[in-house]
């Protein structure tokens, strides 16, 4: 096996040459920073397309700059693209693959990642995902509007609306492009975890963030090859005249189509079957990244390492036994719908063991506040908020009142979307300093979560009482309707905080970018953790450790261990109480 | 077989030993396969959906198409015994007769795609067609492509599963042929494009061109970053591919083909 | 399973007979579809359905454990591989569920 030497890069230099280097690299940071900036360039897009809608909803008849007003079908398109970038390019991408790609190999001391070719042509070939799907807004009709979701008869026949022709071609064809990256990029997650972890690095003495991103690589590998074959079936309805989706008899737009004998159901089947296991692939790092950063400023071991790893394992296999729960309101099978019901009211199990060991891990500690717990503390926040609404929609009586309300707009923004997004700021702001070797600015950081937190908080918050009210999502224009007048102040509050949490994050890019340049310098380890990344030097040279291999003797977490001069033990420290302080060399001085 | 426990000679003992007991690039595939079977797995579950809520599901294929599809399925049998003598071959350190079981691989996988491609123009032109489908000169509807037809599911499941999965096998063939021919294999893809573009464009032959130019950019692409002489354990894990193909089959032809026999 | 690497390349250099054993299996078995399919011998679908499928997987174990040596490898692997592919397999007849409902609402064409 001398190949798998090379892969290692040990006997490789880094290589020189510009795209070498940083276009075609095969360095997993470069590459893990390849997919945070595309990321990073999504969720504007993504943003953008939400900013829109919300003036929409208040006034429907603005004239936006090169827009002009939006007409009930652009908000449609808008909805598809906003749920569409941000599921795919942001919630998958940038937790996932970005820092996974960045930390997961340094985190269990390997030089590199299993497969550095597989793992170039991963983030190229999201690349070119990303860029069909940006192509889907030029050309004629306009993007899609069948929802992130998909959901035939409507994206299945050309002729439903002005963005179902080319354009709902480009998003499916951009999904399948995007299901081929994530399966190459998850069979290398695995792979590299099982494989190349260093001596003394057994499975349980692993990060629970690598434990999060193994178990979502399992999610990703067996979810996205299902959510291919749906979107081949789809494209094949579209294009190739087969009728998986179509049902017989369906009239649209006053013509009667050919198409018959499919089954929608079929469709949404298929679709959640993967689009479920998605949700926990875009939850599960952001929930590894706060166990990490909850113990490391708490100054205590996490509570609970062993039922972490379990309630993680558990949360991943229980989710693919519940996607029916989206269905509840599509004519499926009761009896399905119920044992679908039971499932998803299992999964609340693990997700309280979590909450409840991460309140353990708090408990007593000697918490510092500094801008990544901040973070951290408020993914477990809005993680209870979200997930406390998981319940009711779980009940299929309840869902079907709720299930086409702003309650469930309410409920997977909050949990799903802003809970990973904070899982992303948390880890943003924690690893920045190994990443670029500066610190990111501390004051605009804080103003940043708090205006990110309240605001967050104000824009969800009332839409559970509208959705309670029995305000639709997805209508374009209710501004009209009478029986919703008595909500338009709410929906302006809500339009207004996101305003308002939307400039807050032009802070986060400022501070991001400045920081890149002219922050403080950082040390090696500055916030006193113990995991294998910090006892590198800063930024990581090209295989991580520098030539050689490091050696595992403790646990990830091992905080104020009594007995220790110090109130951290790192996991490469010899001695059992870590009388030796880490003392690496630094072979390069930060740029 | 070069062996899999020692991971990296330089420094043996580095890591913590493989979890399953294997080389990565063997559990990289197996992983890959492990997804590509759920893939497969949901086509073949979407097609028994529509079967099952579609009542009078044809069962159009006679004599003719069962001694094809029959053919077909020695020709992959056989070429997986090929496959696994290439990889005691490359056990061995016997590379001409590992590059021989692979050509010999090869000639049975392409023998498979000709059959195929050959059967769905048969097939096309009695009537069995998709609308997408260029119309083919001298067309004849036969009572097989009526009755085919009369279901349009039916043209489209068979024509959706094969088709994946004669696009797996021609992958397959080509990335043999990279075992097997390394950097030499690529202008023979590029002659074999070629070739097939000059087909007339209503033929499947002729639409086998794309998906080679596609590997053609991809292969170019990791042989210019990785250059390399392949070995024993990237002929094994080949293989794996290579029975996962034959494997499918095993699978879409009772399905597809069997279960749609005519009744005499 | 307990053989570890080494005894397996012991396997190979002793199982060529083996291979084209297995091979001959596959063959017998797939003549035994043919015939069974072609002369109707289940006249019931269903019924065939289950034989046609249940010969399948026998020729998959066949390919998966002596072609593709999943028989050699460990027994984590066997699970763990196995495990996951035949539990999301299993969860998809959930579907049939609803295919079947489509067919008692009279919806079916």
């Amino acid at each position: 096996m001398a190949e798998h030497n090379e892969h290692a890069g040990h006997e490789h230099g880094a290589p020189t040459g510009f795209i070498r280097k940083y276009i075609f690299s095969l360095d997993h940071k470069v590459i893990g920073l390849q997919y945070y900036f595309l990321a990073l360039a999504s969720v504007f897009i993504g943003m953008l397309l939400s900013l829109l809608m919300r003036i929409h909803l208040i006034w429907p008849t603005a004239h936006i700059p090169l827009m002009g007003e939006i007409k009930p079908e652009m908000y449609l398109t808008l909805l598809t693209m906003h749920g569409t970038f941000m599921v795919f390019f942001v919630l998958t991408t940038a937790p996932q693959s970005g820092f996974g790609n960045y930390f997961l190999p340094i985190q269990i001391g390997a030089p590199d990642m299993a497969f550095p070719v597989l793992n170039m042509l991963s983030f190229w070939t999201t690349f070119v995902a990303f860029l069909v799907m940006i192509a889907a807004f030029f050309v004629e009709g306009g993007a899609p509007l069948h929802g992130w979701t998909g959901y035939a008869p409507l994206s299945a026949i050309p002729s439903a609306g002005p963005g179902e022709t080319l354009g709902a071609d480009l998003w499916i064809i951009s999904i399948a492009i995007f299901c081929i990256a994530s399966l190459m990029g998850a069979l290398n997650f695995i792979t590299t975890i099982l494989d190349l972890r260093c001596k003394g690095m057994s499975l349980m003495r692993m990060p629970l963030t690598c434990w999060a991103w193994f178990i979502t690589a399992i999610l990703g590998l067996l979810a996205f090859g299902v959510l291919l074959s749906a979107g081949i079936l789809l494209l094949a309805d579209r294009n190739l005249g087969t009728s998986f989706f179509v049902p017989g008899g369906l009239v649209v737009n006053g013509t009667q189509i050919q198409h018959k004998g499919g089954s929608p159901l079929l469709w949404q089947h298929l679709f959640w079957f993967f689009g479920h296991p998605e949700v926990y692939i875009a939850i599960l790092p952001g929930m590894g990244v706060a166990s990490q950063l909850l113990s490391t400023f708490s100054r205590k071991p996490i509570f609970g390492y062993k039922a972490m790893v379990y309630a993680i394992v558990g949360i991943g296999v229980l989710g693919f036994f519940v996607w029916g729960h989206h269905m509840f309101m599509s004519g499926m099978s009761p009896y399905s719908a119920f044992a679908f019901s039971l499932m998803t009211m299992a999964i609340g199990v693990p997700s309280a063991i979590k909450t409840f060991n991460w309140l353990g891990t708090i408990w007593r500690g000697r918490v510092q506040f500094d801008s990544p717990m901040l973070f951290a503390v408020g993914f477990v926040s809005l993680f209870v908020s979200g997930g406390l609404s998981g319940p009711f929609l779980a009940q299929p009586l309840l869902d079907i009142y709720l299930h086409d309300t702003f309650f469930v707009v309410a409920h997977f923004h909050l949990i799903m979307g802003v809970a990973a997004i904070f899982g992303i700021f948390a880890a943003t702001y924690y690893w920045f300093p190994k990443m670029f070797g500066r610190m990111m600015n501390e004051p605009m950081a804080q103003a940043h979560f708090w205006l990110t937190l309240i605001g967050t908080y104000a824009i969800f918050m009332p839409m559970h009482y509208e959705g309670m009210a029995a305000r639709p999502r997805r209508y374009s224009q209710l501004t009209e309707v009478a029986w919703l007048q008595h909500l338009m102040p709410v929906e302006k509050f809500v339009t207004y905080a996101a305003f308002i949490t939307i400039a807050a994050q032009f802070i986060f890019v400022f501070n991001l970018f400045w920081s890149m340049f002219k922050g403080q310098r950082a040390t090696d380890n500055p916030w006193h953790s113990t995991t294998l990344e910090w006892t590198t030097a800063t930024p990581p040279v090209h295989d991580n450790f520098g030539c050689k291999t490091p050696v595992v003797y403790h646990g990830p977490y091992e905080y104020s261990v009594p007995g220790a001069p110090n109130d951290y033990v790192m996991q490469t420290d010899p001695t059992p109480h870590g009388g030796h302080v880490p003392k690496e060399d630094k072979p390069l001085e930060a740029e | 077989m070069a062996d899999a426990v020692v991971h990296h000679p330089s420094e043996a003992g580095a890591f913590e030993p493989p979890f399953l007991g294997a080389y990565s690039k063997k559990i990289g595939m197996w992983l890959f396969l492990l997804s590509d079977s759920l893939t497969f797995g949901a086509l073949l579950f979407a097609y028994s959906y529509g079967r099952i809520a579609t009542t009078n599901w044809p069962t159009p294929f006679g004599q003719h198409s069962i001694i094809n599809a029959s053919v077909m399925t020695a020709c992959l049998l056989s070429s997986s015994v090929t496959m696994v003598l290439a990889v005691l071959a490359a056990g061995r350190h016997d590379r001409p007769w590992a590059r021989n079981w692979l050509i010999a691989t090869m000639i049975f996988g392409t023998a498979f795609i000709v059959l195929h491609a050959w059967e769905w123009n048969g097939l096309r032109a009695e009537g069995m067609t998709l609308s997408i489908f260029p119309a083919i000169p001298h067309a004849e509807a036969t009572e097989m492509g009526k009755q085919a037809s009369a279901v349009p599911q039916f043209a489209g499941t068979f024509f959706a599963l094969t088709g994946m999965h004669m696009l797996h096998v021609t992958i397959g063939v080509i990335y043999l042929g990279v075992l097997a021919f390394g950097r030499k294999w690529l202008p023979v893809m590029a002659l074999a494009a070629i070739g097939t573009f000059f087909i007339p464009a209503w033929s499947t032959f002729h639409w086998l061109t794309y998906p080679i130019i596609g590997a053609i950019v991809v292969i170019g692409i990791i042989l210019w970053l990785k250059p390399k002489q392949y070995d024993a354990p990237d002929i094994e894990v080949g293989g794996l591919y290579w029975h996962f193909v034959d494997l499918v089959w095993m699978f879409i032809f009772p399905l597809v083909y069997l279960m749609s026999t005519r009744i005499t | 399973m307990e053989m570890t690497e080494r005894h397996q390349h012991g396997e190979h250099a002793e199982g060529k007979a083996t291979y084209f054993y297995v091979w001959g299996a596959l063959i017998v078995l797939t003549v035994v579809e043919i015939y069974l399919a072609y002369n109707r011998v289940f006249p019931n679908p269903l019924h065939m359905l289950e034989v046609l499928l249940a010969l399948s997987v026998v020729k998959s174990v066949l390919i998966i454990g002596w072609f593709m040596h999943l028989k050699g490898e460990t027994i984590v692997m066997k699970w763990v591989l196995m495990g996951s592919l035949v539990m999301c397999l299993l969860l998809m007849f959930v579907f049939f569920v609803d295919a079947e409902r489509i067919l008692k609402l009279g919806t079916g064409r």
